[in-house]
């Protein structure tokens, strides 16, 4: 594992802005979702309120977690829901291939869940003769591409209208030209509607686990989930441990954040609360760690896992704006992506921290007040601590350290800087050592440092009196 | 030591002190207007309608004036007729055919204009209620609850039924280049019939 090489952040994110349509779209349509959520916030007086209620319900789960799941499997049991907890992705995916073969289900119809992407399952079920169906739309299109989600709300947010018509072409022999996003939604429908009605086995993610009453929530906005769990006679519900609340009453303040903070919603067009099997189902719930009992250990990190996966952080951020989910390299992209990925793997997700500005709008918007942007920071220390930084950034930071530290040499280095801005030539100052002048120019010189100014104005003066 | 028993254990190492992490009380913030206006708002907001009455009106001339053109008009209600009854409904696959279904809400939510279905309104074909093209919900207005808060404290539905959906408007999605679509993959549309 310590051979991997890190997500190389900055030129993917080079790549996605070469191409100025999808670019100006993934920005615009971002920001867009971010407004719209600052709408539904003026609305509410009580909006930060309910942020610090969300805040330390969360908070009080995380400290007391070992209680509250012990309880949620009580009555989910009570209730009829067969419960099973996998320590990782490997175990999940076992888990979830035995129930599968156990009732010899051959198709699966799935919602968008972020912790089966986690799990990398499709990989893991396809070859054993299982064939996985996402019925998310957006997710569907990104299966068919064969791309993780860039986004965790809205999954294939950095394509247009024609990649869809291009992907819906090869797969549902549509017309290839096709124009109209409701035409293509259309042939969504139509394509998934016989999948849905012929599948063997349905599974979905879920946003909240109760222990009060052992039921799991899902939000969703397409109809696809309550069709995946209510079809087949078979439902696997899959979701990490540290998304339970205490009490059902908590939920108020949970969904009334969620959507607005996603989408700028009052609430997602479904709200399901499953507290047990349908009439003649079965139900199943998988609850995964995969890492997250470590990270409750993480004295610095362990806030992150109050996450209700909203994906604002990633609105409202200028970096993930302009370089696209995908660029991250990680199933978690974005602010919060930056600070979770890296408890999966440190040196793989090293760079990931650094893609920010540290402006802190992601931890103004979050509904569960996690400090992304002072996690952000924390992160670059530990990884330079642990010898993570890659080469460039590393001397650069050595030598601003030991210039930093000297002021008489850091003068001279100043003046030497403002010479050197004015004259040298822009291969000099414009080249690999310099990432910061991709895409940037340099400042202007100034034509007096403030140092020697005040020694010549103030410093005469304050002597002379 | 089985995974539960290891991540249980891994939990409890783990953990930032309990003591230092009170649960807070049970939140009930916000607006507590029930009113029909803030429901119809918000349930328009989302893309739903309202089934107009006009004079003369029973739900069924309602019906057929807005779905001209629905053969399979499945009723979940005891005073409705339809053109087939829940109850005579097997399968999903055979629900799947349903062009308009009718069902009665036991409450709806003014913040939001969702109303609530379970097993105990679908006849337990839970599936009904999202393959059917349309689905108009009947509504008492003595049956809106204000918000969120109040829904979840007030209802007993979410501690007893085992399906229980909240369903604001018609599904949607916005996921080809940022075009708002209502009638996504579940139901076309949302009517609310007061009554």
């Amino acid at each position: 594992m310590s051979k991997v090489k890190p997500v190389n952040h900055a030129k993917a994110a080079e790549a996605f802005l070469e191409d100025a349509p999808h670019l100006t779209f993934h920005d615009e349509r971002l920001w867009d979702m971010r407004q719209k959520r600052d709408q539904q916030m003026h609305l509410l007086p009580e909006w930060q309120d309910l942020r610090t209620r969300a805040s330390e319900i969360k908070e009080h789960t995380l400290a007391n977690l070992p209680e509250y799941l012990e309880q949620f499997e009580a009555n989910a049991k009570k209730n009829g829901i067969h419960v099973h907890w996998a320590a990782d992705a490997a175990e999940h995916n076992r888990i979830v291939g035995e129930i599968l073969e156990k009732h010899n289900a051959k198709s699966l119809i799935k919602s968008k869940s972020m912790v089966t992407e986690e799990c990398d399952m499709r990989a893991y079920l396809e070859p054993r003769g299982v064939t996985v169906t996402e019925t998310d739309l957006g997710e569907r299109i990104q299966q068919l591409d064969d791309q993780m989600p860039s986004h965790i709300v809205v999954p294939a947010v950095h394509k247009l209208v024609p990649d869809v018509a291009k992907i819906f072409a090869k797969n549902y022999h549509t017309d290839p030209d096709e124009k109209s996003p409701q035409a293509l939604a259309e042939s969504q429908r139509m394509a998934a509607r016989p999948v849905i009605l012929s599948a063997d086995a349905g599974m979905t993610g879920g946003n909240f686990l109760v222990a009060e009453t052992g039921t799991f929530v899902v939000c969703t906005n397409e109809g696809n989930a309550d069709l995946s769990s209510t079809v087949p006679n078979l439902h696997i519900a899959t979701l990490g441990i540290e998304r339970i609340v205490p009490r059902m009453a908590d939920l108020g303040v949970f969904v009334r954040l969620l959507s607005r903070s996603a989408l700028g919603s009052p609430i997602t067009q479904y709200t399901t609360h499953f507290r047990g099997p349908q009439k003649g189902g079965e139900m199943h719930i998988v609850l995964v760690d995969n890492g997250r009992s470590a990270r409750l250990g993480m004295e610095e990190f362990w806030t992150s896992l109050k996450c209700i996966r909203c994906g604002a952080c990633m609105n409202t951020c200028p970096v993930y704006r302009r370089s696209g989910g995908l660029s991250y390299g990680a199933v978690y992209s974005g602010p919060i992506g930056a600070i979770i990925d890296p408890t999966f793997n440190e040196r793989k997700y090293s760079t990931l921290p650094f893609a920010s500005t540290m402006n802190g709008s992601c931890t103004n918007v979050c509904p569960v007040k996690i400090n992304i942007h002072e996690q952000l920071y924390k992160w670059r220390r530990v990884l330079a601590e642990h010898h993570e930084l890659p080469f460039v950034k590393r001397e650069i930071m050595h030598m601003a350290g030991r210039l930093m530290g000297q002021p008489t040499l850091y003068r001279t280095a100043i003046n030497g800087t403002e010479v050197a801005l004015s004259t040298l030539p822009r291969f000099v100052l414009y080249n690999w050592l310099n990432p910061w002048g991709k895409h940037r120019e340099l400042p202007h010189p100034v034509k007096q440092t403030f140092h020697s100014w005040y020694k010549e104005n103030r410093l005469k003066k304050g002597k002379a009196q | 030591m089985s995974s539960r028993d290891k991540v249980l254990a891994t939990l409890r190492a783990n953990r930032p002190d309990p003591a230092a992490h009170p649960l807070p009380p049970v939140a009930v913030f916000g607006d507590m207007d029930k009113g029909r206006e803030r429901f119809e708002n918000a349930l328009q907001l989302l893309g739903g309608q309202i089934l107009l009455r006009q004079e003369g009106d029973t739900l069924a001339t309602a019906i057929a004036r807005r779905f001209p053109d629905a053969h399979v008009i499945c009723s979940a209600v005891p005073d409705f007729e339809g053109s087939i009854r829940i109850e005579d409904v097997e399968s999903p696959q055979q629900a799947a055919a349903t062009d308009v279904l009718v069902v009665r809400a036991p409450f709806g939510i003014a913040e939001t204009g969702s109303i609530f279905l379970s097993e105990a309104q679908l006849n337990s074909l839970n599936s009904a209620a999202h393959l059917t093209q349309h689905i108009v919900v009947i509504l008492s207005e003595h049956n809106v609850t204000a918000n969120m808060h109040t829904a979840y404290l007030e209802r007993p539905e979410f501690h007893t039924a085992n399906y229980g959906v909240l369903m604001t408007g018609p599904s949607a999605t916005a996921d080809i280049q940022g075009v708002l679509i209502r009638g996504a993959q579940g139901v076309r549309s949302l009517s609310i019939w007061w009554e």
